[in-house]
């Protein structure tokens, strides 16, 4: 039986009064893939940037059964959006270097072959496209061989296309550096057939488990408060 | 032409202009990255209060002003952190502050005040040796700090996030920063004066980006441009006796313009 890697006891987020997270309570065996669903607004990012600490919160998170500050630098994050100035000249090849302390360059190549852009590591990175730019984000997430990756609506800004060649990337990083994926995602087709475990989130935890037992068209229903269509799939 | 070299003030002009173009220079591209030009120009005008506290308590300028700054660095980092008030207005209310302190101190001592009007208006070739000798001292104190820690600083200004998630405390290197820029352009003032300090932080950079296809050269270029603009203006003002903080200033448009149109 894995181990679980990823514990959140009791995890409640307000703000100015507000209760964005209500006693969320899951753990996550190593080397899963979950997937985090729920309309807009519903604490899904929330959830994430507290499970990073980037967020007050009451509860507890741990990683690897230690406090997150103590494991920040074996979690990948690919953020939702990255401002940044694209007029500033830095090639890919730089902004992955800068990432973390004592990058070999070999590490760059490698984590950028991972997401099919090593032919950009000499690209400005104001020059790539919002999809491209993603896979450089999960590029960087990389480079310190992460235990855990936490994406965040990664393929808000990729086309059909786009977000296939997404999720085949981070079938691959599963299977081959056996990183246990944590990923927000509108797709409930998508996160059906591929999800390990699948957590419906509305500020409560309404649903957690495997996407064939934990979604039905009534826990669809009442994370969304509108009858959704999906496709079941054979597992 | 080479006798120039044997006069000490222009021995010490050319000693403070090497170091301090440099140094702001290199902080120029933070600055850019962080879009923090309006926090440097704020800190040079709010230093006009610790000029006139140094004249009114004949002490030197340039201490009371840097004492001064390292204060404002630090009140507009709790500002920020501390209450609802947007970076912006935070350093508004430094800037007027400070130029208001500055101005009623001044009121109280009477009679013509050369070194006031030196600082506000820069002054390369009235340096004196007790100011050369904070200048280097500083400077290399800063450099070692900027060499040590570059890649936490440049991945700071590009995202506080991710400078987080990587290990990097990023209040203190925040506060670092602040109080490194205020410092240094406070430095600045002795070439340019209070009101011309952040061209040396931003005309040098904005050549750079014109030709640069890398970090590492924006950089490069960056320091390059900005001792070229520094001496030349330096000689000029000096062959044509004319007022140096302007001429460096007007000399580092010049390179501006010809460079944006030989890319075009």
């Amino acid at each position: 039986m894995n181990k679980s890697i990823l514990q959140v006891e009791h995890l409640s987020v307000n703000y100015n009064g507000n209760t964005v997270l209500n006693d969320l309570n899951f753990s996550i065996k190593k080397g899963e893939i979950v997937a985090i669903v729920g309309p807009n607004g519903s604490g899904k990012t929330t959830l994430i940037r507290a499970i990073l600490g980037l967020v007050p919160y009451r509860g507890r998170v741990l990683v690897n059964d230690q406090p997150v500050q103590a494991t920040l630098e074996k979690i990948g994050y690919v953020p939702q959006k990255f401002v940044f100035d694209r007029t500033i000249p830095m090639t890919t090849g730089e902004f992955l270097k800068i990432a973390f302390k004592n990058v070999e360059p070999r590490k760059i190549k490698h984590s950028l072959l991972e997401v099919d852009m090593k032919q950009h590591e000499n690209t400005l990175i104001g020059n790539l496209s919002g999809g491209q730019f993603q896979r450089v984000l999960i590029a960087r997430s990389l480079l310190n061989d992460p235990s855990i990756l936490l994406l965040d609506e990664a393929i808000s800004e990729v086309d059909a296309v786009g977000a296939k060649g997404f999720y085949d990337i981070v079938a691959h990083l599963n299977q081959a550096h056996q990183a246990t994926v944590l990923l927000i995602s509108h797709e409930i087709n998508m996160v059906y057939k591929f999800a390990d475990q699948i957590i419906c989130l509305n500020r409560d935890l309404i649903c957690f488990g495997k996407p064939k037992d934990a979604i039905t068209k009534e826990v669809l229903e009442k994370l969304y408060g509108q009858e959704v269509r999906f496709q079941e799939h054979k597992h | 032409m080479l006798d120039l070299f044997h006069y000490p003030f222009m021995q010490r002009a050319l000693v403070a202009g090497i170091l301090l173009a440099g140094l702001l220079a290199y902080l120029g591209v933070f600055v850019v990255l962080r879009k923090m030009a309006f926090f440097s120009d704020g800190i040079a005008h709010a230093s006009l209060a610790g000029v006139a506290a140094g004249v009114l308590l004949s002490m030197n300028p340039l201490v009371t002003a840097l004492i001064a700054s390292l204060i404002f660095a630090v009140g507009m980092f709790f500002l920020e952190k501390k209450t609802s008030v947007s970076s912006d207005t935070a350093i508004g209310l430094i800037f007027t502050t400070g130029m208001a302190l500055g101005v009623l101190l001044m009121s109280l001592k009477s009679g013509y005040q050369p070194e006031l009007i030196g600082f506000l208006f820069g002054n390369i070739l009235m340096i004196k040796q007790s100011d050369i000798i904070i200048i280097v001292s500083l400077s290399i104190l800063i450099g070692g700090f900027l060499v040590v820690n570059r890649r936490k600083i440049m991945l700071l200004a590009l995202d506080r996030e991710m400078a987080y998630l990587a290990g990097i405390n990023p209040d203190f290197f925040q506060l670092a920063m602040y109080i490194v820029l205020a410092v240094s352009v406070v430095l600045g003032i002795k070439i340019l004066g209070i009101i011309l300090v952040s061209a040396l932080l931003i005309i040098p950079v904005s050549i750079s980006k014109l030709i640069s296809h890398s970090f590492q050269k924006l950089v490069f270029w960056s320091i390059v441009f900005a001792e070229a603009i520094v001496l030349t203006g330096l000689f000029i003002s000096y062959l044509f006796d004319l007022p140096t903080g302007a001429i460096i200033v007007l000399t580092g448009a010049a390179i501006f313009f010809i460079v944006f149109v030989f890319k075009r």
